[in-house]
């Protein structure tokens, strides 16, 4: 790595902000940290950071606020930290612009995979690359994008328009967490009803089709509350 | 606005008597209507005024037990006897005061008026203390089921305290005396320690979600093998070496729950499968159901757990028992607050010893 990575981290707790610095600086990530919203905010304006970390309880102000105003200017992915329970901060903070979340507590793997893949995607997105062009590909699951063609260990996989919709979705973002309502609306449109039992149903399909077991998924996670995320891209 | 509030919180309350009011004059006239048709049409088929009067004390009666206060009775009674006077004595369609035993008759009704409101309002009242002692009671008792889960909490959570305390001070003290394995060793202590604690506020937080104790939890349709895989994959996570056999339903199945909650309790009982059986035998974790329920079954392979702990393992009560070993803490408090999640979605959690091992299981409406 030629030129570090920039992370913010802008977190009030000082020893979770300390454990995070040191781990990813570990990492060799250049690490700037803020403990409240407003230093934080001047501080991404003027180091254009490349990632940044936000906790949700902060004292001078609320967390959706400060995605509103970073989403004003710019779409520097954002990795909310939110608490176990709060599944409806969490869906708000994912709806407003957010790019994906990270529960407290977490582990170093945890947070690296999370950086790790939200980096990959603003990287897709700057350099123009379209993921589209390049199949999904992560353990033996193959699905081609172009040709509507999924195959599980070689095995072509017969799935109904709909369902392939979600799929692709879902892979195009893997690794990323998808909400209920994000995903209806980029697969029925945005005036669909935003009731979510027909995407259950759709997933419970998918499972049973990919899946050895459903109870014990491979490819495709439920996050309780909140939406899907599907295994990571091992090819990209 | 205080002023305006108070005067309208005034004018409810007035509109409430005035409803009652209303009904109870409703009552009264009713029964009197009847009273009098019956009445009449009893009169036209046998002429008999002694019945007729007993129809009448019948319908007081009924007015006095009804309405609330001595008035409706009082003037039911009055209008009763005019009513008998005017209709059925003779001379009919008009009053007469004086013939013999007339007074009696009307103060034998007022009577009667009487005693039964005053009964009845005594027992009104007394239905209303019943009511209100055993509301205090229930209040009461959750009062004591909160008290022993502090007391139970602020024992079980001090131990797991005591020793990162212990091992992180001696850690930083002791750093040059340390070699590298006793170091590794301390600090997985404290990481262990930590995530013991880390379940124990989980749990915690879990019961705040349930407010007021019984049945108010907010549910939605959720699908139960979702549910289930996420406690697993949190298990997982948790205890990655930890042996697992899941199975669900071919069909989709989703019910009414908070999922939050669900999962807490599904963790909780693989958790302890896991940790207290003491088998290398994969944990059976599956789910049947019937036309209106679901079942959870956690099974293990393990030791078991004695009789006379069975029937007691969800009062929460288990840690205070002499087995003060390290081992079952907290374990206690984790089964009741699966109880107390399970009750508040309307379910039932059991335990029964099978052949070779333990099975711990939950049942939800499936509406």
């Amino acid at each position: 790595m030629s030129a570090k990575t920039t992370i913010i981290i802008i977190e009030d707790e000082k020893n979770i902000c300390n454990f995070m610095a040191t781990t990813l600086t570990a990492q060799g990530y250049k690490i700037i940290t803020a403990a409240n919203a407003k230093s934080g905010l001047s501080l991404i304006t003027s180091c254009c950071p490349d990632l940044i970390l936000l906790d949700m309880g902060l004292p001078d102000m609320d967390g959706i606020d400060v995605i509103n105003e970073i989403r004003g200017w710019s779409s520097i992915p954002i990795i909310v930290i939110s608490a176990r329970t709060q599944e409806h901060e969490k869906v708000l903070a994912l709806d407003t612009g957010a790019d994906d979340y990270i529960t407290k507590p977490f582990g170093p793997s945890e947070l690296f995979a999370r950086i790790r893949t939200a980096l990959r995607h603003s990287n897709r997105l700057n350099t123009g690359a379209r993921l589209t062009l390049r199949p999904y590909e992560a353990d033996g699951l193959v699905i081609d994008f172009e040709k509507h063609l999924i195959t599980l260990r070689g095995n072509e996989i017969h799935l109904t328009q709909v369902e392939f919709k979600i799929i692709s979705l879902l892979a195009q973002n893997s690794g990323r967490v998808m909400t209920y309502d994000t995903i209806i609306s980029n697969v029925w449109g945005p005036y669909a009803d935003d009731n979510n039992r027909i995407l259950r149903v759709n997933m419970a399909n998918i499972r049973r089709k990919l899946e050895k077991n459903p109870a014990e998924p491979h490819y495709i996670f439920t996050e309780i509350g909140i939406g899907y995320r599907m295994l990571e891209d091992k090819a990209g | 606005m205080t002023v305006f509030h108070r005067f309208f919180s005034k004018d409810a309350s007035l509109y409430k008597t005035y409803k009652g009011q209303f009904a109870d004059a409703f009552i009264t006239f009713f029964l009197l209507f009847l009273a009098t048709l019956l009445s009449l049409v009893y009169w036209d088929i046998s002429q008999n005024a002694g019945n007729v009067a007993l129809l009448y004390v019948l319908a007081l009666v009924l007015i006095a037990r009804k309405t609330s206060g001595y008035f409706w009775s009082i003037f039911a009674s009055l209008v009763g006897g005019i009513c008998v006077n005017f209709l059925f004595v003779y001379p009919y369609y008009s009053l007469h005061f004086t013939f013999s035993g007339y007074p009696v008759t009307l103060l034998g009704m007022l009577a009667i008026a009487l005693t039964t409101s005053t009964a009845s309002t005594s027992m009104k009242r007394q239905m209303q203390m019943l009511a209100d002692r055993e509301k205090l009671l229930i209040e009461a008792e959750k009062e004591k089921m909160r008290a022993n889960l502090l007391r139970a909490i602020s024992h079980d959570l001090r131990t797991p305290l005591t020793s990162i305390i212990g091992a992180s001070t001696s850690y930083l003290t002791n750093n040059h005396i340390l070699n590298a394995e006793q170091k590794n060793e301390l600090v997985s202590h404290i990481y262990e320690d930590s995530n013991w604690l880390l379940n124990m506020v989980e749990n915690l937080l879990s019961v705040t979600r349930i407010q007021d104790g019984v049945a108010n939890v907010s549910k939605s349709y959720e699908s139960i093998e979702e549910v289930i895989s996420e406690a697993v994959i949190r298990l997982k996570k948790r205890l990655p070496d930890a042996q697992l056999s899941v199975q669900v339903p071919d069909e989709l199945i989703m019910i009414p729950m908070d999922a939050i909650l669900i999962e807490q309790v599904l963790f909780n009982l693989v958790e302890n499968a896991v940790l207290h059986s003491k088998s290398d035998f994969p944990i059976f974790c599956y789910v049947d159901q019937t036309e209106d329920f679901v079942t959870f079954h956690v099974r293990d392979y393990g030791i078991g757990i004695s009789p006379d702990r069975l029937s007691t393992i969800f009062d929460g009560t288990a840690y205070t028992g002499n087995s003060s070993s390290d081992s079952s803490r907290g374990m206690g408090i984790g089964l009741s607050i699966c109880k107390t999640i399970i009750t508040a979605h309307k379910g039932k959690i059991n335990v029964k010893s099978h052949d070779k091992g333990t099975e711990f299981y939950f049942i939800l409406p499936k509406a």
